[in-house]
């Protein structure tokens, strides 16, 4: 269910890699500048009390919500499912086939969730700042975001078909 | 970030101090990714997708990957019917490039090998179970302010994570102090 933006169709898709580019261009800007880090917040809030990096993800959580609120007031077609829960359930999760149960999207978002925070709690950052720091000269996280590109490949050619397969032998699919 | 003293002294502009402050830059980082949405989905694909370094990566990944192998792996609508991918990390890499050289803080760091092994690992199971999740913990954010209740419980999910990493980073510390 795909809604029409401000673009036309034929557009959109010449668009796609420009406008993503440029704001990757800005992200990757402000990021350096600012040190921004979503996994990098919890940990500094929980080790010392530091509350800036924590403020900055809520802050994309808040702008997100305002940034949605005020688009869907001006261009409501392009934010057909805005209040994602309201109308269709639960969002799928990409790279798996739709219309698994909620308690599998549960327990998948559990099971990735703790992994994600310990590996970015051990390795020194979420994603957006290894790349940064790629960026920035640093070895280590360039070897990081190869292994993110490697894990991408693993993950579609096997891991979205067997890990479905599990959960409907287990009768949680 | 802890300063410098030539940080101090360079002439600061009122755009770098917004800059420099991660509340300012995750509240631009939200309402851009709202805009793209407002500008891309008519090209197809997931609604919140408008930064996430997971999705954003495997996308591009995989389309390299089906242009040169000729698989079919599965990617999202909008860089599938588009010209190209989403090069969201791409302009991110190259954006803080730039930036480092404008701001001379590019610093070559390097590790010991076995160091490398380990980011190598690293990188590879976090793109697996961030994509078991949905997304890194930026698009988690976009979904939470788009309505999604999983998205919270994912983020639950990554504080619980996060505390069980700082419980073995600390003990990891001791055992070596």
């Amino acid at each position: 269910m795909v809604a029409a933006g401000w673009l036309s169709k034929d557009v959109a898709i010449i668009a796609v890699p420009i406008v993503t580019l440029i704001l990757g261009l800005i992200i990757g800007w402000l990021g350096q500048r600012s040190g921004f880090c979503s996994i990098g917040g919890f940990r500094d809030f929980f080790m010392f009390k530091h509350t800036r990096l924590l403020f900055g993800y809520l802050a994309l959580i808040v702008g997100a919500f305002i940034g949605y609120l005020v688009f869907w007031l001006i261009t409501p077609s392009a934010f057909t499912n805005f209040f994602w829960l309201l109308h269709n359930g639960l969002m799928p999760v990409p790279g798996a086939p739709a219309g698994l149960t909620v308690a599998a999207y549960v327990i998948l978002a559990v099971i990735g969730g703790i992994a994600v925070g310990l590996i970015g709690v051990l390795l020194g950052g979420c994603p957006l700042r290894q790349c940064v720091m790629t960026s920035e000269g640093n070895l280590k996280s360039l070897w990081f975001v190869i292994g993110m590109c490697v894990g991408a490949v693993v993950y579609t050619m096997w891991i979205s078909g067997w890990g479905v397969a599990l959960l409907k032998a287990a009768g949680i699919a | 970030m802890a300063e410098t003293k030539a940080d101090k002294n360079e002439k600061v502009s009122c755009l770098d101090t917004l800059a420099k402050n991660p509340l300012y830059v995750g509240l631009a980082i939200g309402i851009l990714a709202a805009l793209v949405q407002v500008l891309l989905i008519s090209a197809g694909g997931p609604e919140a997708y408008g930064f996430c370094v997971a999705c954003h990566t495997r996308d591009v990944v995989n389309v390299a990957v089906n242009d040169i192998a000729g698989t079919k792996l599965a990617v999202a609508a909008i860089s599938q019917n588009a010209i190209l991918p989403v090069l969201t990390v791409i302009g991110v890499l190259i954006g803080a490039f730039i930036s480092a050289r404008y701001y001379r803080e590019f610093r070559a760091k390097t590790g010991k090998a076995v160091s490398y092994v380990w980011y190598l690992a690293g990188g590879i199971f976090f793109m697996i179970f961030a994509l078991f999740m949905g997304g890194c913990p930026y698009r988690l954010g976009l979904r939470i302010g788009y309505g999604d209740v999983v998205a919270l419980i994912g983020v639950i999910a990554i504080i619980a994570g996060v505390l069980a990493g700082i419980k073995i980073a600390t003990a990891l510390a001791e055992r070596e102090g």
